[in-house]
């Protein structure tokens, strides 16, 4: 069973996320902030990675530069309600952007789509 | 209007006489001060000339100097002996000093002698005759007597048409001047008493013209002001208006950003509302009556989300990245990504892209975001079908994208209105689709028009300079920071 870690601040959009991904058949890690994702990142190992951008404590951007530095293999997909983020080009080093939707469906084909690359 | 019967100066002694002088001068002076109008004014220079109290003529006519011609403005007078002795009369009888009389005079009791101002009407001098007589007095600007129909000091006959008018040989001339320009002569004369014009009235009339003039020089002035002042009132609405368009611009911008927080704001919550009710929509059996409560809830989300792009989108376009694009390949691939849009209701779609365009200097995100919501627009005005063509030509020193539909056209009424945020005509449109391709244009330093004729179709037309390279460079340099929301 792969296993993705969700970050995201908003408790209620981790409980979505949480069960509308398990229904998808992926083991769910939460975390709401970016130094708590990048522990659990360290430990668990995630096969991918939903990222929030907009966090207290350590944003998104910064929680995904430092995840890739400890752990370049692992895919992670930017998930924002902030479609300018996609102009910051720090973005640009992520592995998918969706914009947050109440349809969850562009955001799960993307992690098929980013997790079957990784197994390659 | 001198007394027919009364001495006009019965006074022996030349103080006494100074003194009445004086008094006349100052109450003229006084009236003359209060009037701003200069009908008003000449009467009453003309009241106080021919007044008993005042300077006693009989009659009294002012010419004024006027596009290069000395005509005649304003005369006063009895027309005949008995005309003037009955007017005397009455004055006497009411034992009002030139002070009264001169307070007495408004708009209502100006009245016009007729005798006289049908002779005042006629005179019209030419300033381009330096020899004519009053011309002469006119610039020497020295008050002079008339007798026997010779000028005197001057000792030059009066002309033939002067004499004639006035019905007399004896009269008083005195110029009426500024500094800086004639303006015109004051006559006076006796010519119902045939009283006997004294030095001593021409020395006062000669005074009298000049309070005359500097009253009738302010009467100008004032009406000059008044002009000035309905200009620059009429500059300063405009410039209000101006303002007025500004702060509004200021405002939609401010409620645009305004918007755009509010917007990343909702979508978080929205996102779990939304989310949640997919969730338990899909949970709920077919048949249960809640899966259409449900079904609302979800596409009640769909369309704020939507709206919620559409700000977004709106107010991402501050930042341009230009690269070269290839404009035929940008509609095709923006086209293709529509095609189910396109397709719904059976509209057909043609190209008429012109083969080897020039490079663009573009923000392809931008004008993709542009195309796109001018072809939502065409296939919103064609809800039962109709063709979509999505056209380019070269037209030096521009690239011209269009986008044509045979839809329901835009109502002339609203065409000023099109460009504005939050304008709308469709029932779930958020008003910003066209906000956000002006936009883009305006990024790209492009025109953008439209054709509409109702019931037959809109098109609307996108040109972008070819070779832009000078503004993009200039752009550039300007500091340009991602925009992060803090």
């Amino acid at each position: 069973m792969k296993t993705v870690l969700v970050v995201d601040d908003d408790k209620s959009l981790r409980r979505l996320y949480k069960v509308e991904l398990e229904a998808e058949g992926y083991r769910v890690l939460t975390a709401e902030n970016g130094s708590e994702a990048r522990e659990l990142a360290a430990e668990e190992k995630p096969d991918a990675i939903v990222m929030d951008l907009r966090m207290p404590a350590m944003d998104g951007l910064e929680a995904m530069a430092r995840i890739l530095r400890d752990e370049k293999r692992i895919p992670i997909i930017l998930n924002t309600a902030y479609s300018s983020y996609q102009d910051n080009f720090l973005t640009w080093a992520a592995d998918g952007f969706v914009i947050k939707s109440a349809d969850l469906d562009p955001l799960k084909r993307k992690l098929r789509e980013v997790m079957a690359r990784a197994s390659y | 209007m001198a007394d027919l019967d009364t001495p006009q100066f019965p006074f022996s002694s030349s103080l006494e006489r100074r003194l009445e002088e004086l008094s006349i001068l100052y109450e003229v002076s006084c009236a003359l001060q209060k009037t701003l109008d200069e009908e008003r004014a000449l009467y009453t220079i003309l009241v106080g000339v021919t007044s008993g109290r005042g300077l006693g003529f009989n009659r009294a006519f002012v010419l004024l100097e006027e596009n290069e011609m000395l005509r005649g403005r304003l005369a006063i007078g009895p027309s005949s002996p008995e005309e003037a002795s009955r007017i005397w009369r009455k004055l006497r009888q009411k034992h009002q000093t030139l002070g009264e009389v001169l307070a007495s005079i408004n708009e209502q009791t100006i009245k016009k002698d007729f005798k006289v101002n049908a002779i005042v009407d006629r005179f019209q001098i030419a300033l381009s005759d330096p020899e004519h007589p009053l011309v002469r007095i006119l610039r020497s600007r020295q008050a002079c007597r008339c007798e026997n129909g010779v000028f005197q000091p001057m000792r030059c006959s009066a002309d033939s048409q002067t004499l004639e008018l006035l019905g007399v040989a004896d009269f008083a001339v005195a110029p009426l001047f500024m500094a800086d320009k004639e303006l015109g002569l004051l006559i006076a004369d006796n010519a119902i008493t045939h009283a006997p014009l004294e030095l001593n009235n021409l020395r006062l009339l000669q005074i009298y013209a000049q309070q005359a003039s500097a009253a009738l020089q302010n009467t100008r002035l004032y009406k000059d002001l008044a002009l000035q002042i309905s200009v620059c009132e009429s500059a300063n609405s405009t410039l209000r208006e101006t303002q007025a368009s500004r702060l509004q611009a200021e405002r939609l911008a401010t409620i645009g950003r305004m918007a755009a927080v509010l917007a990343h704001e909702i979508r978080t919550p929205l996102v779990s509302i939304g989310g949640f009710a997919r969730r338990v929509l899909r949970a709920t059996a077919a048949e249960d009556p809640r899966r259409e409560e449900l079904q609302i809830i979800v596409s009640e989300v769909a369309r704020l989300e939507r709206l919620i792009d559409q700000v977004m989108a709106s107010t991402r376009m501050i930042q341009t990245e230009y690269r070269p694009a290839d404009i035929n390949e940008l509609i095709r691939s923006v086209a293709a990504m529509l095609r189910a849009e396109i397709s719904k209701n059976g509209v057909r779609l043609a190209f008429e892209l012109q083969a080897g365009l020039p490079a663009i200097q573009a923000d392809e995100s931008q004008l993709r975001q542009a195309l796109t919501n001018l072809i939502m627009n065409s296939l919103d005005a064609m809800p039962s079908g109709g063709s979509l063509t999505l056209g380019t030509t070269v037209e030096e020193p521009f690239v011209r994208i269009s986008v044509s539909d045979t839809g329901a056209g835009i109502a002339q009424q609203d065409w000023g209105k099109l460009f504005t945020p939050f304008f709308t005509t469709k029932a779930e449109g958020t008003g910003l689709g066209l906000t956000v391709v002006n936009q883009v244009v305006e990024n790209h330093r492009g025109l953008l028009q439209f054709n509409s004729t109702p019931g037959q179709g809109t098109t609307f037309e996108i040109r972008l300079a070819i070779d832009p390279e000078e503004h993009v460079a200039s752009r550039r340099q300007q500091p340009s920071s991602p925009e992060l929301p803090s």
